[in-house]
């Protein structure tokens, strides 16, 4: 048998699940049941382990971080449907216990996604920061997707810095880029200027752009006077 | 020298011994006046003075906790008294099998289990409902009676919840096996730890498992403690799903997020019955013509394994029964050369090239630095 390997922990925890009548809970946990199937339907076979929790349930994804988020986020639409979820995501140490063949997992991969899946409220999810180095070596830009929601400490005392989704994060980075990139490009271009009229004096280079562009503008002309007598024949 | 054959206690005849505890001794008895045969329970008080006067106090007080109670399934008392050094308790004589006897022979139809908790959860209800905890249900403590009637004996050790009486003045009520966390711990109890001493007598007529099972009294008080139990049906894949979740939330090991009433707990058994016997209905029903195919239905799967908060480094989730794992499991028993280096390493900082490839706002970023750059240097030189 193998030590323990790393892999991504979603933990779907049935809120207030203890709280509930046997009934409910059975109810609640056949419909957690469905959510997982159709949610893990679109994982590889070969690449996730569900597991059975006391309120709720932990998928162990291998190799594919998106994947577990992307399973995460999907899950968390059940709540819509009436299923109380939370979701803690961690990026881990898994291991296989028990006998050669196995009874379970156990390993700090799914004790950090159960106490992120602890602390994050109704309908939501957090995720750790190894869950997000993880996703950002898989996918590298869709962890900007997830922002640091805070430090949560655990009973246990242990500290865990945890990040949740924001949608427009994404975008405000791309936005950031692109303006930083056009700011870039301007900079560049008039240091380019700069250059050239250090080297050259102001007045011959504005000579030189003007009989540049008087030129491009003749060659337009020319080229657009002929382009109208051939639609003319 | 010979012991004198007890024949009086009180006004009761006695006619013959039905056994002996821990106590002191049961009788056959005769009550002349009334000229019925009943059940002397007798009780040795203690030979010093003072603790003698506090154990006869506590006796008085729990048999007059015990004589409130009239409930099909509750033993009665009927009387009590003080002879000769002796305090006696005359209760309802039942003709019957204990269930410790009936487990015996292993676990019991899950019908007559479920049915036998039920009448348990009722008789237990009746009596918290008057503010009387049990605190010592065990199987030795429930008579079975013919047409399948419980009775829950012996609330000798039953104090008054409102009174709040000490009970652990250093001394250990109860049987460790069916004892609930707090009172192993020796702390307060309430009515909701007759609900986990349930739980555990309801597991054992389930499966015929005896579930805090130990080499010694420590070694059960912290499995009582700490170990979690096996679904059920894990054992038992007969039993409705539901079960699982009734004996899960009366074995919680946090009495807050335990049944809150046996009123509760005897409804559910009320409704996994109703579901055993529809099934057994169904099958009945099936006639030699049509023969009925049995298609197996999603059982609801369940919390033996811990809940989120309760979640150690160390503690083992179990494999769902629901989903084939199996590949997975294989992968990770046995991983390829590929999977031992891309699953044994941590995750490592993006290189450029590769954010390059995949991140949007960073390659648009780069790219137009990059063309400015150029456009710039054009300029510059051109």
């Amino acid at each position: 048998m193998s030590g323990s390997l790393l892999a991504s922990v979603v933990f779907l925890k049935i809120q207030e699940f203890a709280r509930r009548s046997v009934s409910e809970q059975a109810r609640l946990r056949a419909q957690l049941e469905a959510v997982v199937a159709v949610t893990a339907a679109e994982l590889d076979p070969a690449s996730r382990i569900v597991l059975e929790a006391g309120d709720g349930a932990a998928i162990v994804v291998l190799a594919d971080p998106h994947g577990a988020l992307r399973l995460a986020e999907r899950a968390l639409s059940a709540c819509a449907a009436g299923l109380p979820l939370a979701a803690g995501l961690n990026h881990g140490a898994v291991q296989i216990a028990g006998r050669k063949d196995g009874t379970g997992l156990t390993g700090d991969g799914i004790a950090v996604a159960a106490a992120a899946a602890e602390f994050a409220p109704p309908a939501r999810l957090l995720a750790s920061r190894a869950f997000r180095d993880a996703l950002a070596e898989a996918a590298p830009g869709v962890e900007a997707a997830l922002v640091k929601a805070g430090t949560f400490t655990d009973p246990g005392l242990r500290a865990h810095e945890l990040y949740r989704p924001d949608g427009e994060a994404a975008r405000r980075r791309a936005g950031r880029y692109a303006l930083a990139g056009a700011a870039a490009a301007i900079v560049l271009l008039a240091g380019g200027v700069a250059a050239r009229i250090a080297a050259e004096g102001q007045q011959p280079f504005i000579e030189a752009v003007v009989a540049k562009y008087r030129s491009t503008a003749q060659q337009g002309e020319g080229y657009w006077r002929a382009l109208v007598q051939k639609v003319r024949f | 020298m010979a012991k004198k054959k007890t024949t009086q206690i009180g006004r009761y005849k006695v006619l013959g011994e039905l056994g002996r505890g821990a106590m002191g001794i049961v009788y056959r008895a005769k009550d002349p006046a009334l000229d019925r045969v009943v059940a002397l329970k007798t009780i040795i008080l203690s030979d010093d003075a003072d603790g003698r006067e506090e154990y006869q106090k506590r006796f008085f007080l729990e048999a007059r906790a015990a004589g409130k109670l009239t409930h099909p399934n509750i033993v009665t008392t009927y009387d009590f008294g003080e002879h000769d050094g002796l305090a006696y308790l005359a209760m309802e004589l039942l003709e019957g099998t204990d269930l410790r006897e009936r487990l015996q022979h292993g676990a019991m139809n899950p019908i007559e289990a479920l049915e036998t908790g039920q009448q348990v959860a009722e008789g237990l209800g009746f009596a918290h409902e008057r503010g009387i905890v049990h605190r010592d249900i065990k199987p030795g403590n429930i008579m079975l009676l013919d047409r399948g009637q419980a009775k829950i004996m012996d609330f000798g050790l039953a104090r008054m919840r409102a009174a709040d009486h000490k009970t652990s003045t250093g001394m250990v009520l109860g049987t460790p096996k069916y004892m609930s966390p707090e009172q192993v711990a020796g702390q307060p109890v309430d009515h909701r730890s007759d609900l986990f001493s349930l739980g555990v007598v309801l597991y054992e007529m389930l499966t015929g498992v005896r579930l805090f099972a130990g080499e010694d009294t420590p070694h059960i008080m912290h499995n009582v403690t700490y170990a979690e139990h096996e679904p059920p049906t894990y054992l038992k894949p007969e039993l409705p799903g539901m079960i699982d979740f009734v004996v899960a939330r009366a074995l919680k090991k946090d009495p807050a997020v335990r049944y809150q009433e046996a009123y509760e707990l005897a409804s559910d058994l009320g409704t996994c019955l109703a579901e055993l016997r529809a099934r057994a209905g169904m099958s009945e029903s099936s006639g030699s013509t049509t023969r009925t195919v049995k298609i197996e239905t999603s059982v609801p799967t369940v919390p033996d394994a811990p809940a989120a908060r309760a979640i150690g480094f160390d503690t083992r989730l179990p494999f769902s029964r629901q989903f084939d794992s199996s590949a997975a499991v294989e992968r990770l028993a046995a991983p390829s050369r590929g999977d031992r280096v891309r699953l044994a390493r941590a995750p490592r900082p993006v290189g450029w090239l590769r954010r390059l490839r995949h991140d949007a706002a960073t390659r648009w970023f780069v790219l137009t630095t990059l063309a400015a750059a150029l456009a710039g240097g054009y300029v510059a030189l051109a």
